[in-house]
């Protein structure tokens, strides 16, 4: 059978099993980055807000001509914010926040859902102890290096916009650097998609392998 | 019957036209900025005295038309120009290097763009922007900041301030460790002596020098690239309501007026309205203060506006933008006609602190009292020694920047004893140079009203 035939019958087969990885990945990395908040401030949210997800897309899209552009503007939209506020000078100033944003959820999803695929047909494939690990870590890494630079946490500190290296100055990486990193946050995000996908690939193309080369020998002989 | 029909239809097309505008709900949403006070005349003025609703066009296709304005509040103009892209806001108002950044985001896009059509304020030689150090600090110029760490609102004007006077004191980025703090986080970390220097905008310097927490070690003047603010508009709002976008004008104008035509006033009203210490505000609205109010748009202002697209696309690799595009004079140059007022002339005048404040006199702020104005030193040391001696509560004492012509708090200056001659600095070195030309010595505030104080 061919690779991709491979990963298409998987995820039919397990279609349930993968959404339930995708949402659980999802919502891991929003409880994950609001422990990372509250240990890194040692202070509890002092308010939270509810965004009209729904109508600002709305608003966006009739708004906006380019499709191109409408893309990238919803992108950004927030659906909860909550953070703490610091009223010591004037009406107020947001100092740290976690923003939860649907398209970033959306992604997030996709990559629970490639990690589940790929520890799937991991295990359905016969291969050596090293080579499992090996395998193991490519998965990490590529699943480490998407959900790194899809951080939504806000910080003064770091221009008071969510972005993705929030959570390195938080771990205590420069400000010049950080935002010398920021614009590789894209191809960074395309490397650990590209590392899972090519990981996805090999692992159906091997499982496709000993059917047609080595019938009857089993494989943990 | 040929003009009979042509008529008809005309009317029937009027009507039709005039029966939506009547339907029409027009929403007005602005971006404000009330702890950043160049932005003042065109954000918190505006709408505390209800100046754009005075303004707001009544006739013609308007004439039934029902406003919704909202105005939101922003610490910053970043998420401010976000909040324009999602077409949440049509109008924003913010700083120089924030304005920028506008313009390129929206020229980045394909089917979007913003406009710059007027100012709100500026100073020719860029105070406004300051470095503060902790008021107990060693530091006493730029020069002390090599290995040390500096914060700054990285985006901000104050942070592309800190960049050109690091360059132009030769001091490269390695030899000095840069941190992002927040104004309020800045400000907080001075007061406690966490951090070396914060450089900042407007008026946060001149709030943790009033507030007894920091002092001025560099004024943004020093960079000589002015700073100014301004209005952006989200071009297709300004398309299909040039009217309403004229009308803001108006009201930025006559915000300006009304500060003028009474600071006092105007600080005490503002302070109730932003939180922003009075005495802080006099420094920047005053007669002889920070801020110039003046809306047109200058041949200097889009020259020091590319010199600081010319900073981000260094720094940041921020998207190129096209100025031509981008500014225009016709919505303020509409709004100055209606009102009857001379753009070309206002456009053609600028103000030199230095040439403008020479001679004003020092100011004492009486609690109880009000301002009071002293044309020689003397007199001033000698009645707030006088004031002192009565035990009356002092607000605020004003003196000018021998060096700059800039208005200081008395009693953050600098002071020079020469012979029966004072004269007062912002920098201590420049002081210090003055004393020594001068067979002088360097005081503080308190040994010099010390001179005048009588025993009794």
């Amino acid at each position: 059978m061919a690779p991709l035939s491979i990963i298409a019958n998987e995820a039919r087969r397990r279609w349930r099993h993968l959404l339930l990885w995708g949402v659980l990945f999802a919502l891991l990395h929003q409880v994950a980055m609001f422990a990372a908040l509250l240990l890194r401030f040692r202070a509890w949210p002092n308010y939270v807000t509810f965004y009209d997800w729904p109508g600002n897309v709305l608003h966006i899209v009739r708004s906006t001509p380019s499709v191109r552009d409408m893309v990238g503007i919803i992108r950004e939209e927030w659906l909860i914010e909550i953070g703490r506020m610091n009223y010591d000078y004037g009406t107020g100033i947001s100092e740290w926040s976690l923003n939860i944003m649907p398209s970033r959820l959306l992604v997030l999803c996709l990559l629970g859902a490639l990690v589940g695929l790929a520890f799937s047909l991991l295990h359905r494939t016969a291969c050596a102890s090293g080579a499992r690990n090996g395998l193991r870590a490519t998965t990490g890494l590529g699943a480490f290096l998407v959900a790194l630079t899809n951080v939504t946490m806000s910080w003064v500190v770091c221009c008071a916009t969510p972005s993705w290296v929030v959570g390195l100055a938080m771990l205590g990486l420069g400000t010049t650097t950080s935002l010398a990193l920021e614009r590789s946050g894209p191809l960074l995000s395309v490397l650990g998609f590209g590392l899972l996908t090519a990981l996805i690939l090999y692992l159906a193309w091997r499982k496709s392998r000993p059917a047609q080369q080595s019938k009857g020998v089993p494989a943990h002989a | 019957m040929k003009t009979f029909l042509k008529t008809t239809l005309t009317s029937t097309a009027l009507a039709s036209f005039a029966f939506a505008a009547w339907a029409e709900e027009i929403t007005i949403a602005i971006g404000h900025q009330s702890m950043c006070t160049d932005t003042y005349t065109a954000g918190i003025v505006v709408k505390e005295l209800g100046l754009l609703e005075k303004h707001l066009p009544t006739d013609g296709a308007y004439a039934d038309a029902e406003w919704d304005i909202t105005w939101s509040d922003y610490s910053s103009g970043g998420p401010i120009t976000n909040q324009m892209l999602a077409n949440k806001l049509n109008i924003g108002v913010m700083g120089d290097y924030p304005l920028i950044v506008n313009g390129a985001k929206f020229q980045e896009t394909d089917s979007l763009r913003s406009i710059y059509v007027a100012g709100t304020g500026y100073n020719l030689k860029g105070s406004g922007n300051a470095i503060v150090v902790p008021v107990d600090s060693d530091i006493y110029s730029i020069d002390q900041l090599r290995g040390k760490s500096v914060s700054t609102p990285v985006g901000s004007a104050a942070w592309g301030m800190l960049l050109k006077a690091m360059q132009d004191n030769d001091m490269p980025a390695g030899e000095y460790v840069l941190k992002n703090q927040s104004p309020a986080v800045g400000a907080a970390n001075i007061a406690a002596g966490k951090i070396d220097a914060h450089s900042d905008f407007c008026p946060w310097s001149e709030i943790m020098e009033f507030r007894g927490t920091g002092r001025k070690i560099y004024d943004g003047s020093e960079a000589g690239v002015p700073y100014l603010h301004g209005v952006v508009v989200r071009e297709d709002f300004a398309e299909e309501y040039p009217e309403v976008v004229e009308a803001f004008l108006k009201a930025v104008i006559e915000a300006g007026e009304w500060i003028r035509e009474d600071p006092m006033r105007a600080v005490t009203e503002m302070e109730t309205w932003t939180g922003v210490e009075k005495e802080v505000l006099y420094l920047y609205f005053s007669k002889g203060g920070h801020l110039t109010l003046d809306p047109t748009i200058k041949t200097e202002w889009v020259d020091a506006l590319k010199f600081d697209h010319g900073v981000l696309v260094r720094e940041k690799a921020i998207p190129p933008l096209d100025f031509d595009a981008w500014i225009t004079e016709d919505y303020i140059k509409a709004a100055y006609a209606d009102m009857g007022l001379d753009y070309e002339a206002d456009k053609a005048a600028t103000v030199d602190p230095k040439e403008a404040n020479a001679g004003l006199p020092a100011e004492i702020w009486h609690a109880r009292d009000g301002v009071s104005t002293y044309e020689t030193m003397p007199e001033f040391l000698a009645a707030v020694a006088a004031m002192q001696g009565t035990g009356a509560k002092l607000n605020a004492t004003y003196v000018y920047d021998s060096e700059t012509g800039l208005k200081l708090f008395g009693k953050t200056a600098f002071w020079v004893k020469a012979g029966e001659d004072y004269a007062t600095f912002l920098r201590k070195g420049e002081a210090e140079a003055h004393a020594a030309n001068h067979s002088g010595e360097v005081i503080t505030f308190d040994a010099a009203i010390a001179d005048f104080t009588t025993e009794g």
